[in-house]
């Protein structure tokens, strides 16, 4: 920033008029700099840079001043020392600092404000003297500033310990002479009073566990709800206070450590805003360390499992932080832990951690000691574990070849196939689901093995499952199947078609769009196969006996959801592929049942996607000559 | 589909709106609330009087409304000390609404014609904000370009000068000053109706009942069917 020149300051000396010996002139004056001042940061270097900081302190030593002139001076100074800190060296400079911490106790309300405020500025500044707590007068001063009925006062006092607390001496002194009781207090107050509080309470016990659980005590744990509860507050500032306070309280060994990471927990739950200051705060190196205290409670380590998850939910920067220190490790190790809790907590924290798909790729997570224990998981006598199991292993087992092998040889496959048949339907969702992320993009080793498992009748009866998001995932997972080569596309033919069957049948009944989309995908790679596969497809779209325009097809061509009319689209493209000697005849058909009419009025379709598919599907057909 | 919805006849409702007790006290609260964040001072503390509700000091009403009332009628230099009078810190630490009052008294400037003074104020004060902050320069623009105009009232950037724009800032200032007085700056009343009408419109979808349509007199419509 440039330094403006002083040329822009009045003309008339100022600085003549703020040393006058006519306290009119003298008044008037400091109340015109100030006005200045406030808000303009280019004006207040200029007058620093004149000197005006030591004309408007000496009316603060000056015994005979008015206090209507003290309050402007005080006000002045605190301006000039508001987040500039060549104000703040010039108010210490001129000597002003003893001066305003007399004016404290004055007996004037305005003087004290005006003082306090003043203080409150410089001590927002590192070069704001250091507070010595260990000198008796200064702490009882201390306290009676915490003490005092003055909202300004109060919140000087928060600003004093979250200047200069800083060691576990200066901690343990400011908690031994009670502290911790006077700014909790403050908790109820407004909201300067509520975010200085916060903030000083966060310096008291940060990183001192001793600190910790004596504020934990306070009230009977009152104050530690407070501070629980002030993580749903409204304003940002006091939510993001609340959050660094139970960051330093993970820590502590008794019960606050249990509630406070599951309240950090529900803090940063879905906030990415909140995880990185989490992350800033280097909470996983935090939680790492707490992690390696032995032994731990059950709970503490659910909290801080459930605390990861959620911390890694979002960010690149957290999950790699989180495997590159040892944390996967201990989260491993509790896949085994006796408490039932525990164990679906570290599964949550591995599907959360395994969303990284740079570290998918590389492996991370395929090797023996993650896969087999969550293996074992799948037959867990607890079904929240097992659930939680099967979302880790959907997301690790995208992972590409050739680490799929490792599943295969632990045994994953049979317990997958075998959880598709459970009675809960929450089992049966997240194991088909896992099976259709282990068949995406996958060879043809790993289909048949699965294929084999799961069977063609198993997966048609998964088609018509009850529950409609069962559905969806079958007819995605044979969506995956069917996809890549012919060899794939046959195994929708396998039993006499009877997942072809199923297909046919779910998209003629279900008015669910997601179902239209997966089934239409599935006849949509059906179609990318030999003639035989094609001409199954015409078949089950377009019986004989049906009329066209009313087909259940053409429905799905007029559908208010792009992405089914795409899909759509995309099953009459494979269809009509110019190469494949039957394209003429279905192309001849598809026209006789109005499908092709019906593209047309897709070609300037309001869904890019839809529009750029319906024009190449259209040059297909029209290769073969217009009508 | 109206027939399927259940229908609440006008004696059914005001039996169920019976059964609901509502305390004067909190009524008053809402009522002192109202005039005190509006500023209406003398209304409040003659409420206070007559209710014997409590209120938070009325010297700070009338200080902020002071500051009010001096945006409102164009003195913005004098609204600037008042609310540095009032709390240094207002201005202090809130850089936009520090720019809104000096736009304001840019425009003041231009509409008394003082043009010298205006380009003058706009290089010496504002000209620094644009450097500080990016955000205000487009303001900072628009304002300026009042002065490249004989007639500013038919001018692009017109509405500057209209009286609108002095509210818009008036009310920016008054609710600066209410929350470093640690009050709402919003009014409750007006949040409860909003909540009502959100409410009806929620009921609407499953129920006929007796409708308030006129919220300025509550009365209960008979329901459609």
């Amino acid at each position: 920033m440039t330094t403006p020149s002083v040329e822009t300051l009045p003309s008339d000396s100022i600085l003549d008029r703020l040393t006058s010996s006519d306290s009119e002139i003298k008044l008037k004056a400091i109340r015109e700099v100030k006005n200045q001042i406030i808000g303009n940061r280019t004006k207040n270097l200029s007058y620093i840079n004149l000197g005006a900081v030591p004309a408007v302190a000496a009316a603060l030593s000056d015994s005979d001043s008015a206090t209507n002139l003290i309050v402007q001076a005080a006000a002045a100074l605190g301006s000039f020392a508001c987040g500039v800190d060549a104000g703040v060296s010039a108010v210490l400079e001129a000597g002003a600092f003893p001066h305003l911490i007399r004016l404290l106790s004055s007996s004037e309300e305005k003087v004290v404000d005006a003082a306090s405020r003043s203080l409150r500025m410089i001590y927002q500044s590192k070069l704001a003297p250091k507070y010595d707590f260990f000198k008796q007068e200064n702490m009882q001063f201390l306290l009676s500033l915490l003490d005092s009925e003055n909202e300004n006062l109060t919140v000087l006092g928060a600003g004093i310990v979250i200047h200069s607390c800083e060691t576990s001496a200066e901690q343990s002194i400011l908690c031994y002479a009670g502290a911790l009781e006077k700014l909790t207090s403050l908790l109820d107050g407004s909201l300067s009073q509520l975010d200085a509080s916060l903030d000083s309470l966060a310096a008291i016990v940060k990183n001192n566990p001793e600190a910790g659980s004596k504020f934990v005590e306070l009230d009977s744990g009152r104050a530690l709800s407070s501070v629980i509860e002030l993580t749903k507050d409204r304003y940002p500032q006091t939510k993001l206070l609340a959050c660094l306070c139970l960051i330093c309280l993970l820590g502590d060994s008794g019960q606050v450590g249990d509630e406070a990471s599951f309240a950090f927990s529900r803090l940063i739950a879905e906030k990415e805003d909140l995880q990185k200051v989490a992350f800033d705060a280097n909470a996983i190196d935090k939680f790492h360390g707490f992690l390696q205290k032995h032994p731990l409670k059950p709970k503490r380590l659910e909290g801080m499992f459930l605390a990861l998850a959620d911390l890694c939910a979002k960010l690149e920067c957290c999950r790699s932080s989180f495997l590159s220190s040892e944390v996967l490790n201990l989260v491993v190790d509790a896949l085994t832990h006796d408490d039932a809790s525990v164990r679906t907590a570290a599964c949550i924290c591995l599907r959360s951690v395994s969303r990284s798909f740079k570290n998918l790729n590389a492996g991370r997570f395929m090797n023996e000691r993650i896969v087999f224990p969550l293996v074992q998981l799948l037959s867990d006598l607890s079904t929240s574990v097992q659930v939680a199991a099967l979302a880790a292993i959907s997301n690790i087992v995208v992972d590409f070849m050739p680490h799929k092998s490792t599943f295969m040889q632990c045994g994953g496959v049979k317990e997958l196939v075998q959880l598709t048949k459970a009675m809960d339907s929450s089992l049966r969702l997240n194991a088909v689901r896992a099976l259709r992320n282990m068949l995406f993009l996958t060879d043809k080793m790993c289909k048949e093995v699965i294929f084999v498992e799961l069977t063609a009748s198993s997966m048609a009866s998964l088609i018509c499952d009850p529950e409609s998001c069962v559905q969806v995932q079958a007819l995605a997972l044979v969506r995956n199947f069917v996809d890549g080569c012919v060899y794939s596309v046959e195994y929708a033919f396998a039993e006499d078609g009877i997942i072809l069957d199923a297909v046919g049948k779910q998209l003629r009944k279900s008015s669910k769009v997601e179902i239209g989309i997966q089934g239409l995908y599935v006849l949509s790679n059906i179609a990318s196969g030999n003639e035989f596969h094609k001409e199954a497809v015409m078949q089950l779209l377009f019986p004989q006996a049906e009329n066209g325009s009313q087909s259940f097809f053409n429905q799905f061509l007029q559908s208010n959801d792009n992405h089914l009319r795409a899909a759509a689209i995309w099953v009459i493209t494979n269809l009509t592929f110019p190469e494949s000697p039957g394209a003429f005849g279905r192309i001849v058909n598809l026209r006789s049942l109005g499908i092709v009419s019906q593209i047309k009025k897709m070609f300037n379709d309001s869904c890019m996607d839809v529009k750029l598919r319906a024009r190449i599907a259209l040059g297909q057909i029209i290769t073969f000559g217009d009508g | 589909m109206a027939a399927s919805k259940k229908v609440i006849t006008r004696e059914e409702w005001e039996k169920k709106l019976n059964d609901v007790k509502i305390r004067k006290e909190d009524m008053n609260k809402l009522v002192m609330n109202f005039l005190v964040t509006e500023g209406f001072v003398e209304a409040a503390e003659k409420f206070r009087k007559e209710s014997g509700t409590e209120h938070i000091d009325l010297a700070t009403i009338t200080d902020r409304m002071a500051v009010k009332k001096a945006v409102q009628s164009g003195n913005v230099e004098d609204a600037i000390e008042k609310v540095n009078d009032l709390n240094p810190e207002i201005l202090d630490t809130n850089p936009q609404l520090y720019f809104h009052l000096q736009q304001q008294r840019l425009i003041e400037l231009i509409r008394n014609g003082k043009i010298e003074e205006a380009l003058e104020f706009a290089q010496e004060e504002l000209a620094p904000r644009g450097e500080e902050n990016q955000s205000f320069l487009e303001d900072l623009e628009r304002t300026v370009a009042l002065l490249a105009f004989e007639d500013v009232s038919n001018c692009p950037v017109g509405e500057l000068l209209d009286i609108s724009q002095r509210l818009k800032t008036a009310s920016e200032v008054n609710a600066a000053i209410l929350t470093s007085q640690s009050h709402e700056k919003d009014p409750k009343l007006p949040s409860l109706l909003k909540m009502l009408i959100w409410a009806q419109n929620q009921l609407d979808e499953k129920a006929a009942y007796p409708h308030i349509k006129d919220l300025s007199s509550a009365k209960l419509e008979d329901p459609v069917i």
